[in-house]
């Protein structure tokens, strides 16, 4: 059992493929560690997750991991065009290091129903991390979501939340293991709950931020804050419409446009301050806007 | 005290080393001579004879001419000289270091705990970077050994943290011009990062031997040699104790006896080698009386384990920390912050300390 000296740590960061999105968080999702991202339902979780599977092939010049990707999905159907869409794009937008092939060859997608198939998965994808089955190796496993995989079979006792408990830290115990042993980023995405008692334990504050909301509403993060201690950074994506006043005396001033704000928040991270910024949905992709 | 080094007859030697005793531990033999009769085949009156020789030459000898029977015993008036000079390791937070004490204390195990985004892990690295601060500056001087059971150690975070903790120190004194130039090359973030034992551990077997593992570890790497200030560890920290236990333990009681033989090590461990061990901790609920109510983790039994519980929580918008268990110190609160340089005194206006 030899110590590292931690200047021969990996640092190595997967961009997001936007550069302000990646300033705030430093440069990109790191390896070796699980991140978290969480929202309410259509903020972007997946948007964000198909962006990731394909600037993870990017080279190392250009923030990426060179690698293959791992897209573990519980949520059907698998969002394919999507993909297709995206994928066309970032080919258009990178055409000198993408010239022959496509980059969904580079993206491999298995669907799992439960926590338990997915813990037998992971089990099984050793040999995938070693051999990969394309030319470039696996760095980048996501796992859309993982909250899906819980929300139906435990009951609300506390023999139930125990086992539930132990699933945790057994997929979380796998996936840090593995991605130490391999170097890879995990991404695991989230959903929300709607918060009903906040002076209860599920009101109580989980990192910088004192409450979450989004649409308007106070949400927390599901699966509760045994799952919080299972990942090492937790982002969190909001969403809110602002009501826009148009100026007196303008062609259509008719009240108020409704804009749509999207948020992408630090909850906790180990290396990161409380930042964030705007971001917005489009075509090619999602991209953060602001200073 | 090695048995072949005892006063006894050879037969005699033969046979406490046939049967498996190689060092004559004192404690361990005294306990009942009868059952040592018949392990190694000896009388009673023997067995006595063997003991009071062996009490005689084990018998530590002091400069006032007294003398311990029990290898390691001292009077309490000795141990209040000793606890002068036990050092602490300041958390750069004068606040947090107040209701500590002075700062994490050496030769104790402390527990902290707290919710995730708290502040656990920049504490374990604030604490990994200020054992190094030298002596003349009023640090330790010492090593570090950082145990990563979740992967939350960022070098980046360490670096940052390293360099703020060198400006501070070089800030505070006042120096001639060569004098500080001297001090400005020797301090540098990457020579603090590199003192910095970085073990990563993912499994709770491998937790458990590698702290079986540190004793050996640690009394390797005391003499340093060629350095001007040879450097030996003067704290472990432990981040956290708790990943590895929480799946899958079915038995229960196995656990309590796991944890508490490591909790044992580390005492000894803290001990001998006069280090501080710093343990971080996660919150659970637990269901009470009806309702769930939130602590640490790892049950009722480990609670008794450490020396020190500090537990870190939210107060309104501010991170406090609260002293929940001491020998020493009075239960006391105050608030901290996490910054860019890592921990330090919260921005409130008013600082205070709330006694209990």
């Amino acid at each position: 059992m030899q110590p590292q000296n931690p200047l021969n740590l990996p640092t190595q960061k997967c961009t997001l493929g936007c550069p302000i999105l990646d300033r705030v968080l430093a440069g990109g999702i790191p390896c070796n560690s699980i991140t978290e991202l969480v929202s309410e339902s259509a903020c972007g979780k997946t948007q964000l997750s198909l962006q990731l599977l394909l600037s993870a092939q990017l080279p190392l010049s250009h923030g990426g991991l060179f690698s293959s990707s791992l897209y573990i999905h519980s949520e059907f159907p698998f969002p394919s065009r999507r993909l297709q869409q995206l994928s066309l794009s970032f080919r258009a937008s990178h055409s000198y290091l993408f010239p022959s092939h496509d980059p969904c060859d580079r993206i491999f997608v298995r669907g799992v129903q439960s926590a338990e198939e997915l813990l037998t998965l992971l089990g099984k994808i050793d040999t995938l991390l070693v051999k990969s089955p394309s030319e470039l190796p696996i760095k980048l496993i996501v796992i859309d979501s993982v909250a899906a995989l819980f929300r139906s079979e435990f009951e609300n006792t506390p023999g139930d939340l125990k086992r539930r408990s132990s699933l945790f830290f057994k997929i979380s115990s796998k996936l840090k293991s593995q991605a130490k042993r391999f170097g890879l980023a995990v991404m695991v995405t989230n959903q929300v709950v709607d918060l009903v008692d906040s002076d209860g334990l599920n009101g109580m504050r989980v990192g910088n931020l004192s409450c979450l909301y989004s649409s308007g509403r106070r949400v927390v993060p599901a699966l509760g804050i045994s799952w919080a201690n299972c990942v090492n950074s937790r982002l969190f994506l909001s969403r809110d419409y602002e009501i826009v006043r148009e100026e007196m005396g303008s062609e259509d001033a008719k009240g108020g446009d409704i804009l749509m704000r999207r948020r992408l928040q630090v909850v906790f991270a180990p290396h990161l301050p409380q930042s964030s910024c705007e971001f917005v949905i489009l075509r090619e992709g999602v991209f953060g806007v602001g200073v | 005290m090695e048995v072949s080094r005892l006063p006894l007859a050879p037969s005699q030697k033969a046979k406490l080393i046939s049967a498996g005793y190689t060092i004559m531990s004192f404690h361990l033999f005294c306990l009942n001579s009868s059952y040592h009769c018949t392990d190694l085949n000896i009388s009673d009156t023997e067995a006595l004879e063997i003991l009071k020789l062996a009490s005689q030459s084990c018998r530590v000898d002091r400069l006032d001419g007294s003398h311990a029977i029990v290898n390691g015993a001292q009077t309490a008036w000795d141990m209040l000289h000793e606890e002068e000079f036990i050092t602490r390791i300041t958390t750069s937070s004068a606040d947090l270091d107040n209701i500590l004490g002075g700062g994490i204390c050496c030769k104790e195990v402390t527990e902290i705990g707290g919710v995730p985004g708290i502040g656990k892990t920049q504490l374990g690295i604030q604490l990994a970077v200020n054992v190094q601060i030298p002596a003349d500056r009023g640090g330790l001087e010492g090593k570090a050994i950082y145990i990563d059971t979740e992967g939350s150690f960022m070098v980046e975070r360490a670096s940052q943290i390293a360099e703020a903790c060198i400006e501070d120190v070089l800030k505070n004194y006042v120096f001639q011009r060569k004098e500080y130039q001297a001090c400005q090359d020797e301090m540098q973030p990457k020579t603090f990062l590199a003192n910095i034992f970085y073990f990563r551990i993912c499994s709770y077997t491998e937790q458990i031997a590698l702290i079986n593992y540190l004793d050996t570890f640690i009394a390797q790497h005391k003499d340093v040699g060629i350095a001007v200030h040879a450097m030996f560890v003067k704290v472990v920290i432990l981040d956290s104790v708790t990943f590895h236990f929480r799946q899958d333990f079915d038995d229960l009681a196995l656990r309590t006896r796991v944890l508490s033989g490591m909790a044992l090590k580390l005492m000894k461990l803290a001990k001998k080698f006069s280090l501080a061990v710093v343990l971080l901790n996660q919150v659970t609920t637990k269901f009470v009386e009806g309702s769930f109510q939130l602590t640490l983790a790892l049950g009722d039994s480990w609670s008794h384990s450490c020396t020190n519980r500090v537990i870190l929580y939210w107060n309104g918008n501010e991170r406090y920390a609260y002293i929940d268990k001491s020998p020493s110190l009075r239960s006391a609160s105050t608030p901290y912050s996490v910054t860019v340089k890592g921990i330090r005194d919260a921005a409130s206006h008013c600082k205070r300390i709330r006694m209990m």
